[in-house]
């Protein structure tokens, strides 16, 4: 017999997380930052701005993450038709996302514990959501470690660095089905002093959501100056006004890493998480079986006579390939071994084949 | 007295063409029930049993031979299955289809029925499981099917073998016969007057196998025995 069914406890089913950098290159943190002129100014551009680790017109150029800006009242936006006030592509923007993470119309977002954001009512946040290719499932959570420093002049030298507090809370807090933790002040998923990593009266600076591999910062809680641990970014929410944010947040991210910031400052790291499932299946050879082979060279001439009269009753072989078949002998998948097995009958050969889907 | 071997060697599976094809499918297709242990790249040969240093040095040219990555073509691998046969056997079972190779004319048919020699101390030529036979480019045939094997699995089998819209694929079919019916497309030809793919025929229970070549031709229908 040349095939040899598989028992039921042949088969392991196993899951493992794999986590590894978003980046391109997998570097582990990404200090350049270049914007395309092309896209900035082309049909997107008042949606998005794309972000390269590169010059865009590079070969190597690829895109890292988009930046976006959502305002709940069309500020920061050319609204669509001059007969329709406040709806703009902030407007666009910020119904996207509520309804892709609120799941309700009339809900605001909201940072920390009750704040929703300004007075006024804008409730609006800047995306953050690292490019598809970068990622295969998920964001890892406490890898988040953003540094932002305002770009504008309003401040001096404003300077703040941002992770989630997945590392401080025993659970997330759910919107729907998907996690949501909290923006704060701090690193690796913990802020500096123990403390919340914001101030209350001003809100989380945002929510990290890895189901959806997307970051949303509070314009609010940027917007503050540094008393109120913000950085002065200056969010544009004027009604009717191409208020160009997403360059806003660009400039403060890649500014960030101006030489006269602290070392620590230099940072935009962000990890990815995926789950594995691997297949296990044993294989196993008995000692009385599989000790012969159709090799050509096992075989002398054409009448098949075994080529050392040695082997008639020790026969040797040395397996190298492991051949998964289904029922009707199709080669689904198969394995090679580093080096061969020798095999004879004193010997038995248990190998674990791993298929990862 | 012989001893378990219980160090566990763990290796990564790669996925060949078809078992991309049938997962593809989405069907019950993709179900692995079984496996084979095959010895592709050892050169027996090598293998000493009259090595001055004693029987541990006989296999000293193959035990640390270095081995190639896997090839996900289903046709390129596991060619060489190991195979149990009862101690003692002083001859492989060995193949044979009654022909060394085969040139079909277009629309012409063929029946092909293997024996296996060598096989259970010669008491049967023909084995109980039968044969699967693999055709490298099922395009070439009109028909290519099996028969002879009731089981059920052979009846799925070959009920469910891949069938093409015009791509190069493999197709294997279970039987103790084979039946093959060159393709009449012309435009399969293009500027050639021939085609040629193989076919390659394995015992279910015994292992051995043979390859031939398939040649379609506008010729008339010669077999070379």
């Amino acid at each position: 017999m040349a095939f040899k069914r598989l028992d039921p406890e042949d088969f392991v089913v196993s899951s493992n997380s794999v986590t590894s950098t978003v980046w391109s290159n997998n570097t582990p943190s990404l200090n350049t930052y270049f914007t395309s002129s092309t896209q900035k100014e082309g049909t997107s551009g008042p949606y998005y701005l794309n972000v390269y680790q590169t010059a865009s017109d590079s070969d190597s150029a690829a895109v890292q993450f988009q930046i976006a800006y959502g305002n709940k009242n069309g500020g920061g936006g050319v609204n669509f038709d001059s007969a329709v006030p406040n709806v703009s592509a902030t407007t666009t923007i910020y119904g996207q996302y509520r309804t892709l993470v609120l799941e309700d119309e009339n809900a605001n977002f909201i940072w920390g514990t009750t704040q929703t954001g300004s007075a006024n009512g804008d409730n609006d946040f800047y995306v953050i959501s690292p490019e598809r290719a970068r990622y295969k499932q998920t964001l890892f959570p406490g890898s988040l470690n953003l540094s932002i420093k305002s770009a504008n002049g309003v401040a001096t030298n404003t300077f703040i660095e941002l992770t989630d507090n997945s590392n401080m809370v025993a659970l997330p807090t759910y919107y729907g089905t998907q996690r949501a933790y909290q923006i704060i002040s701090g690193s690796d998923g913990v802020s500096y002093d123990g403390s919340l990593g914001y101030d209350t009266l001003v809100g989380s600076y945002g929510l990290f959501l890895p189901d959806i591999s997307t970051i949303l910062l509070s314009a609010y809680a940027l917007d503050q100056n540094s008393a109120t641990m913000g950085i002065n970014l200056a969010t544009v929410q004027t009604a009717d006004t191409f208020g160009d944010n997403p360059t806003l947040l660009y400039d403060a991210i890649s500014s960030s890493i101006a030489p006269n910031l602290p070392t620590s400052g230099n940072v935009f790291e962000l990890n990815s998480q995926e789950t594995l499932t691997s297949d296990f299946v044993f294989i196993r050879a008995r000692n009385s079986e599989y000790n012969y082979t159709e090799n050509p060279s096992f075989i002398s001439g054409s009448t098949g006579e075994v080529i050392f009269p040695y082997f008639i009753n020790n026969p040797q072989t040395f397996p190298t390939t492991i051949g998964l078949y289904n029922d009707s002998n199709d080669l689904l998948a198969v394995a090679k071994l580093s080096r061969p097995i020798q095999k004879d009958f004193t010997k038995e050969a248990l190998v674990r084949v791993k298929l990862d889907f | 007295m012989g001893y378990l071997n219980n160090a566990v060697v763990t290796v990564d599976a790669i996925l060949t063409t078809k078992g991309r094809e049938l997962l593809a499918r989405n069907d019950s297709s993709f179900q692995i029930t079984q496996f084979a242990l095959a010895d592709d790249e050892i050169d027996y040969t090598l293998y000493n049993p009259n090595h001055p240093s004693g029987s541990a040095y006989y296999g000293e040219a193959i035990d640390n031979m270095p081995l190639l990555e896997a090839f996900p073509s289903e046709l390129q691998i596991m060619k060489f299955k190991l195979t149990t046969l009862p101690r003692g056997t002083a001859k492989m079972p060995v193949l044979d289809l009654g022909y060394a190779a085969i040139t079909l004319k277009q629309g012409a048919q063929l029946a092909i029925t293997p024996q296996t020699l060598n096989y259970l101390g010669n008491d049967q030529v023909f084995e109980t499981s039968g044969y699967s036979a693999t055709l490298g480019d099922v395009r070439l045939t009109n028909t290519f099917a099996g028969q002879g094997i009731q089981t059920e699995s052979a009846i799925s089998a070959n009920a469910n073998a891949t069938e093409t819209l015009g791509t190069n694929v493999s197709k294997t079919v279970i039987g103790t016969q084979f039946n093959i019916t060159a393709t009449t497309v012309n435009t399969l030809f293009g500027s050639n007057s021939q085609l040629r793919t193989t076919l390659t025929v394995t015992g279910l229970d015994s292992g051995a196998r043979i390859t031939i070549p398939v040649t379609i031709t506008q010729q008339s229908l010669t077999l070379t025995a």
